[in-house]
């Protein structure tokens, strides 16, 4: 479970001065749920999920994450969540059991532990190739599956996926989304950011709209589809955040 | 947390194993680098020469009596005490002076009646105060010559054919072991400081900024490791690294000196002596932790700080020649040093380095300078791990 309230984070440029990159959002999402957050490149989607993840700091509002605050309990948030951003990047000397090996240690898990987790999840992700291989001999669709292997090795019962999709194929993307949609089955709480309206119309039970810090519309996909008379969630987005542009 | 700081160790080693320019650093930078080293250190070299001409020293005066004003004369050259012995002591060191010249008893005589003599300066080279007296006495071993001759033509009226048979010899009486250890004491700390900063550079900027770079520092920051551990289990990787560097370094050194030189005959004469016991090498290495640990620190700091590798290496330069200029600085002023070179990081390990080497360990100074090598590792740890804590360094564009 994840419930934010009024979450803000402003970053201080030396040169620009204050940057407002989330404005005070609220939203709740539910175990066994997918929560879509939608909104075009620097909307704050990124920021947003970093906060969720400890990696940035809030300015002010507080949000909680499996039952811990993120401000006072960032070690037990980290361990209840699952943290990948298709930004991200393995370590390409490393070897796929090699970095799982590491990122379990960092978990906390036992050695033995990691090993049996690995085993568990070398069917579920096709690891048998990716396990003794380097990163830097890896396709993209190995490192991806590799990636979410990572994400899931200590089990978390969070997930927070931030353009998971970003700079894969169709099947690597399609792939992704489908571990997603498998998460949701296991009853995980899971939140997802993209500017893909096809994948949050896909994965999504409920979705909020960003735009400059803000959310603009929340629902469920149905919901925000109303908008704009039954059309598509694209039409609902562009709707939605033009109105925003235009001063409508 | 120490399982994830061994995990965090191990991912480093690895990493920075199956990096091509760490390795580089680590184990090829420190034999290409000697040549340059070593001009430098003639200049360094000649800088210590114009020091040890005011050096004070004590000359013993062993059958002065011989040589009417002999005594003054010594007296009279630059920061020289004249010390009256009865005989040739068996140790300098033992004896309080730096050198001793000896003129035969009856060497007036000797020369009188056509007989050889020989006035011999004993002094070590391989000890820079009594290196020192040695040159200081060059003036008095000019006079001596040309006195005794004066006196010996005046008794002969000047028109003997052949000069009196008088022979005056410096005479370094260093051994072998002697010379090793002190051309030891003034390259080990040195190198050491050198390898140190050269090992640890390139991993700690690939271990912090290449983080960054290569887009996996969300990775671990998501993770349930506090930035505490990080901090520390990069660090204790950057310091094995740096630490491989300088072991490999010195035996670098040792190899050229002791197996190199000896194999080649035309190089024998250059072959040293290398004997540094196993509690010097235990101290050494005890003494140079603290240093190693505050530099590694500097630099994981620095990498943090930095936003690209190219950014990172830049800085790291730097800190490397800060760190290499600081332990050149362990060259000059070898005599007497000052309590306050203790307080300063890098500089006071190269010189504790050196008393160590010479067996001369001021308390004081060890006390000094460990400890403030402890306390700067400890606050340059604090501050790498707040700015491993800071957003706006770690993010910043």
């Amino acid at each position: 479970m994840i419930q934010v309230q009024e979450l803000r984070k402003v970053f201080h440029d030396r040169k620009k001065g204050e940057i407002p990159a989330v404005g005070g959002i609220s939203f709740t999402c539910r175990p066994g749920q997918v929560f879509g957050l939608l909104g075009r490149n620097g909307a704050g989607k990124t920021t947003t999920l970093r906060m969720l993840a400890t990696i940035l700091a809030p300015t002010s509002g507080t949000a909680v994450v499996q039952g811990f605050d993120i401000v006072r309990q960032g070690a037990d948030v980290r361990r209840s969540i699952g943290y990948l951003s298709g930004d991200t990047n393995l370590y390409g000397r490393l070897t796929g059991r090699e970095i799982l090996g590491y990122f379990g240690a960092l978990a906390g898990m036992e050695p033995a532990a990691v090993a049996k987790r690995v085993e568990e999840l070398r069917e579920t992700f096709d690891l048998g190739e990716v396990l003794g291989k380097r990163v830097v001999n890896m396709s993209t669709g190995m490192k991806q599956r590799l990636s979410v292997a990572r994400v899931v090795l200590h089990d978390p019962p969070v997930l927070i996926f931030d353009e998971p999709t970003a700079g894969l194929d169709v099947i690597g993307a399609r792939e992704v989304l489908r571990i997603v949609q498998e998460f949701r089955g296991r009853g995980r709480t899971v939140i997802f950011s993209t500017h893909i309206m096809t994948e949050a119309e896909r994965l999504c039970d409920e979705v909020a709209i960003i735009e400059q810090g803000a959310i603009l519309a929340q629902g469920t996909v149905e919901e925000l589809r109303r908008r704009v008379n039954g059309a598509s969630l694209e039409d609902a987005f562009i709707d939605v955040v033009g109105s925003v542009n235009d001063g409508r | 947390m120490a399982g994830k700081i061994g995990a965090i160790y191990r991912k480093e080693i690895i990493d920075t194993l199956r990096d091509g320019r760490s390795v580089f650093a680590i184990f090829v930078f420190p034999f290409l680098l000697y040549p340059a080293m070593i001009l430098f250190m003639g200049w360094i070299h000649a800088k210590s020469a114009e020091e040890a001409k005011v050096l004070p020293v004590r000359v013993g005066l062993v059958g002065a009596a011989q040589v009417p004003g002999l005594a003054d004369s010594v007296g009279a050259q630059q920061a020289v005490t004249a010390v009256a012995l009865s005989a040739v002591p068996d140790s300098l060191e033992t004896s309080g002076v730096n050198a001793v010249l000896e003129v035969p008893e009856d060497a007036a005589a000797r020369l009188g009646r056509g007989d050889s003599a020989k006035v011999i300066l004993y002094y070590k080279d391989a000890d820079d105060r009594s290196s020192a007296a040695g040159d200081r006495m060059k003036p008095v071993m000019e006079w001596l010559r040309r006195t005794l001759t004066v006196a010996w033509a005046r008794e002969h009226g000047a028109t003997i054919d052949a000069p009196p048979a008088l022979d005056v010899e410096r005479r370094d009486i260093s051994s072998k072991a002697e010379v090793g250890r002190s051309v030891a004491a003034l390259v080990i700390p040195y190198l050491l400081v050198f390898m140190i900063a050269a090992g640890a550079m390139h991993t700690a900027v690939d271990a912090t900024t290449g983080e960054k770079e290569r887009s996996t520092l969300e990775t671990i920051l998501a993770s349930s490791a506090s930035r505490a551990e990080l901090v520390l289990g990069k660090c204790a990787a950057v310091l094995s690294a740096s630490l491989t560097g300088a072991i490999t370094g010195i035996f670098g050194l040792w190899f050229s000196f002791a197996v190199v030189a000896n194999a080649f005959s035309a190089l024998s004469d250059q072959s040293l002596q290398f004997s540094v016991g196993p509690m010097a090498m235990l101290w050494i290495f005890l003494s140079i932790l603290p240093a190693a640990v505050f530099l590694c620190a500097v630099l994981v700091a620095i990498g943090c700080f930095a936003r690209s590798m190219r950014e990172g290496q830049t800085y790291a330069t730097y800190v490397y020649m800060a760190a290499v200029f600081l332990g050149l600085g362990s060259f000059s002023g070898q005599h007497d040093i000052p309590l306050q070179r203790f307080f300063i990081p890098i500089l006071n390990t190269a010189l504790l380095q050196r008393e160590i080497l010479t067996n001369a360990v001021v308390p004081l100074h060890a006390l000094a300078a460990i400890g403030t090598s402890v306390l700067a590792a400890a606050v340059m740890l604090g501050i790498a791990m707040r700015l491993f804590s800071n957003e706006s360094v770690l993010f910043r564009t």
